[in-house]
């Protein structure tokens, strides 16, 4: 008698203990959850890209799609983008996006087809998702937004834009999609409104332009890298500030044949590499830094500042591993360095 | 093999008056010119012989593969496919036709996978540094494919057709006529495959994978007279080819190879010297399409015309001296390549001296000068010892040179006109022994390299070539042949394996795609009018990343043939099983090659 008590006890332990589990919010929703993620592109043909992902306490897991799904994510994996909880892998050379849990890396569906082709930088608005694509990067003429139903995960419409389309964001209830020129050059930013979406205006910026961020106070930036000297008609780099408001245009001009990349923003400042220089710059400042920051020097292939900590890749040879260096952006402190995937081409931090 | 020998004894029959040292070595570089023993003492020259090479219509490369355990970087069946021997570069191995080098002038390779194997009489194939012979580019070995001139009252007609799996059609044409002062030859075939293959393990299919290829080729001698013979060689390849499908990426490309070859020559042969005179001209284009459905493309082409002139002059029975000089001009344009008109003269000298009748050996160099890049001052020295009939010694030391290519010095974007050449220094030693029907041969070798041009990223988008890349090279190379004739059966059995360490010396890792090991043997017998052979190959583990962390995974590959002759040998039936247990294999990484696939052969003389 004692043990049947004992047991039934212990049954209702367990189950009360589970019961109790079931409505902790503090359980975690998958392996995934609490880090941020390295998407490697891997190498161009002949290959798969990857995913790397570092937990909070800076354990590093490798290739964390294939482990999970024990198949290949797809060749260039061009950019990966956080939509409440999924995750879109852009995969540039297998024409495809690549729905995920976020917190679990499990793969929920694959939106592929006719209409998705080297498809670059996704972004979402509501149940619409974004995805740049090139077409042919050798014609110019067929580069288009495919315009995503996320609840069927099907393209349901393409709205053709310039060449070379590239990242976008969101702002003001607008798609701001940044006509870098994939194999060739542009100046253009093109707004898409997304109660009608189709395309509201666009937006001449300077040459190449290369990335953009908000800086949540209404504002687009946009760095533009100029043209390189190898077109035979370089042109300067230039920064751009777009108002989304009433689209006032202002504009930083670099000095001759310098071109920089890689703009990225955290509390207050904006940040960009240049000549092998990491350079800041308060957003309300009305000119360009003189000075860069000591203690960061490299050509970064991806760079990303979070929290008051700058994150850098290096794809070395682009031929093996690359490494992800962080560094603490007061301090100038080098925090870690991890070795990351083949071709380490952008950092994805959880919201 | 029943040309060679009708060859060996007419050669034998026709200096038969004046059995000379002196007379046999100038007679055989009148033949084989470059390439001829005499001037490769401290080296070893394999002979693929026309009975193989005809024996049923296959692409040079598989057949250099499954004969002579050579290495072959392959991007799927059919695909461009690069050689890599003892560890060097694709761009390391000079590639000659008729003795005029053939290499591309933009990417500096050549596409094995264009070559038809039966259009050629005899392959020939030197490993060992041998620039100063050869030029610029032969570090790792150098291979000539012939055609060969014999001046006897022949007519010979061949037909070769071939069907195998994947709707492969194959076919080669040949006619010979040939007199006593008269040679002349045509060869033209093709062959076209949907090679939609499936990938093992996969749901997957070889998709976008079609090739189909043209080649014509024609040789016409006349012999003046004892004295002096005029040759005109040509040789023309259309290649048209899909890039297929990988593992992971679509592809829905294509490649459009065309060159023509022309090829005058001239040649003189007095009591003492011999003389010949070349004039080539060379033509290759490329033409890519990214969207084979679309007109928009990228193209390449280049225009070489080569004079060389070589000499050789026999002050003795055991000394003579060989000489040569060489005007190239190569124009390139395309896409990505501006006009560009480029200039090289090279010179070269070679001591022959046999001081007993057990040694000999030679000493030589070459100088060139060019406008585009300094060509450097190049030495070599070889020699053999044969110890008895059936054992010798061989060994040489030779500095190299390759010269950038047109893609490397003018490539827009990021071509690199300062670019100097790659230079190398290499050694072997080799022993050979032969005893009735058994043949064993082992060498070891020793290649470092230095400058070596390497494709960088200077910017994310811009990548330039520089001479940074430092490798050494080492290995051993084994290789025994028996033969065994009870009755009607003969049995042969050739087993072949190369060991190569090919390391960054930067790095310190093994270069990717670099076997350690690769073995080959081929198993003949042969009954009647029966003959099977079992060809097995063994390609080790490569690494696919410099930082050597992942690999592919090595491989076994048995193919077998099954032949018949009837009608008096003028019918030869052939039946090819091509990776016959199925192996799920990759040579390029997250490219898989063919499943087990059949290929049905016949050959028809009249």
């Amino acid at each position: 008698m004692k043990t049947l008590k004992l047991a039934v006890l212990l049954i209702a332990l367990i189950f009360l203990n589970s019961c109790i589990d079931d409505d902790d919010p503090k359980l975690p929703k998958g392996d995934y959850e609490n880090g941020y993620f390295i998407v490697n592109e891997g190498p161009f043909q002949n290959g798969s890209g990857t995913i790397t992902f570092i937990d909070d306490d800076g354990i590093v897991s490798q290739n964390v799609y294939k482990t999970v799904n024990n198949e290949d994510i797809g060749n260039v994996v061009q950019s990966m983008t956080i939509v409440d909880d999924k995750a879109y892998i852009v995969v540039n050379n297998s024409h495809k996006i690549i729905v995920v849990n976020r917190y679990t890396m499990e793969k929920i569906a694959v939106i592929e087809g006719n209409n998705i082709n080297n498809p670059r930088y996704f972004v979402a608005y509501g149940d619409t998702g974004y995805v740049s694509n090139w077409g042919d990067p050798f014609d110019p003429l067929d580069d288009f937004i495919a315009l995503i139903d996320l609840n069927l995960n099907d393209v349901k419409n393409i709205i053709p834009v310039g060449e070379g389309p590239e990242e976008m964001l969101v702002e003001n209830s607008k798609v701001y999609v940044n006509l870098q020129g994939g194999f060739g050059q542009n100046n253009q930013i093109v707004v898409i409104d997304t109660s009608s979406n189709s395309i509201d205006k666009s937006i001449t910026v300077g040459d190449v332009p290369n990335s953009l961020i908000t800086d949540n106070s209404g504002n687009i930036w946009v760095l533009c890298g100029g043209k390189p000297s190898w077109t035979g008609n370089e042109s300067l780099g230039s920064l751009y500030r777009i108002n989304t408001n009433n689209f006032d245009v202002s504009s930083f001009q670099f000095g001759a044949t310098e071109h920089p990349e890689h703009l990225t923003g955290d509390a207050g400042s904006l940040f960009y590499n240049l000549n092998g220089k990491i350079f800041v710059m308060d957003f309300k400042s009305s000119e360009l830094p003189d000075e860069s920051l000591n203690g960061f020097d490299g050509f970064y292939y991806a760079m990303k500042a979070n929290n008051g900590e700058l994150f850098v890749t290096n794809a070395g040879n682009f031929s093996s591993e690359g490494t992800l260096k962080v560094f603490n952006i007061n301090s100038g402190a080098l925090i870690e360095t991890i070795t990351t995937g083949i071709i380490p081409g952008s950092i994805v931090f959880q919201e | 093999m029943k040309n060679i020998i009708t060859f060996l004894i007419l050669l034998t029959f026709s200096f038969s008056f004046s059995q000379n040292d002196s007379i046999n070595k100038l007679e055989e570089i009148v033949l084989k010119g470059n390439f001829s023993p005499s001037l490769n003492s401290g080296y070893s020259i394999a002979i693929i012989s026309d009975s193989i090479l005809n024996s049923e219509y296959q692409n040079l490369g598989s057949l250099l593969q499954n004969q002579v355990n050579l290495y072959f970087k392959q991007n799927g069946n059919g695909m461009v496919s690069s050689i890599s021997l003892r560890g060097t570069s694709a761009s390391q191995t000079g590639v000659y036709w008729n003795g005029i080098a053939v290499n591309s002038s933009l990417n500096g390779q050549t596409d094995f996978n264009t070559l038809t194997a039966s259009s050629f009489d005899e392959v020939e194939i030197r490993k060992g540094g041998g620039s100063v012979l050869l030029g610029s580019g032969a570090i790792g070995g150098a291979i000539n494919l012939r055609d060969k001139i014999i001046f006897q009252n022949k007519k010979e007609g061949n037909i070769q057709m071939g069907y195998g799996s994947y709707q492969s059609f194959s076919a080669q044409l040949k006619g010979l006529y040939s007199s006593d002062k008269l040679f002349a030859k045509v060869s033209f075939g093709g062959s076209k495959s949907n090679n939609d293959y499936p990938y093992l393990n996969t749901d997957l299919i070889n998709e976008n994978g079609e090739y189909k290829n043209y080649n014509i080729s024609g040789v016409l001698a006349y012999k003046i007279n004892n004295k002096n013979q005029i040759n005109f060689y040509t040789s023309i390849i259309d290649n048209d080819r899909n890039i297929s499908n990988t593992l992971t990426a679509e592809s829905n490309s294509k490649l459009l190879n065309f060159d023509s070859r022309f090829l005058f020559d001239w040649k003189n042969l007095g009591d003492r010297y011999t003389s010949s005179l070349k004039l080539a001209y060379l033509q290759e284009k490329f033409t890519y399409f990214f969207d084979k459905d679309l007109p928009n493309n990228s193209k390449g082409e280049s225009k070489n015309l080569i004079t060389k002139y070589d000499f050789t002059y026999f002050l003795n029975n055991n000394i003579f001296f060989n000489s040569g000089i060489e005007y190239k001009n190569s124009k390139g344009n395309g896409s990505s390549i501006p006009n560009v008109d480029q200039n090289d003269f090279t010179s070269y000298f070679l001591f022959h001296h046999q001081p007993t009748s057990k040694l000999n050996y030679n000493l030589s160099f070459r100088k060139g000068i060019s406008t585009d890049y300094s060509i450097p001052f190049i030495y070599a020295i070889d020699g053999r010892y044969n110890f008895s009939t059936k054992f010798l010694i061989r060994a040489n030391y030779a500095t190299n040179y390759r010269l950038p290519t047109f893609n490397d010095l003018y490539w827009e974007p990021g071509g690199n006109s300062e670019l100097k050449s790659e230079k190398s220094n290499s050694t072997e030693i080799g022993f050979e022994y032969t005893h009735k029907l058994l043949r064993f041969n082992i060498t070891a070798f020793y290649i470092k390299s230095k400058d070596l041009i390497q494709w960088q990223p200077v910017t994310n988008t811009l990548w330039q070539p520089q001479n940074i890349q430092d490798v050494t090279n080492y290995g051993m190379e084994l290789s025994a042949y028996a033969q065994k004739r009870i009755n009607n059966h003969l049995l042969g059995l050739k087993i072949q394996y190369d060991y190569t360490i090919s390391q960054d010396e930067e790095l310190n890792k093994q270069l990717i795609y670099v076997p350690y090991h690769k073995a080959n043997s081929i198993l003949n017998y042969k009954y009647n009018k029966w003959n099977f052979t079992y060809n097995l190959q063994y390609t080790g583990e490569v690494f696919i990343t410099t930082s050597n962390t992942q690999t592919l995974n090595a491989y076994w590959l048995s193919n077998i043939t099954f032949n018949r002759s009837i009608l008096k040998n003028k019918l030869k039936l052939s039946l090819i099983i091509n990776n016959l247990f199925d192996e799920n294999y990759q040579s390029v990484a997250f490219r898989p090659m063919p499943n087990r696939n059949f290929i049905l052969n016949i050959n028809l003389k009249i």
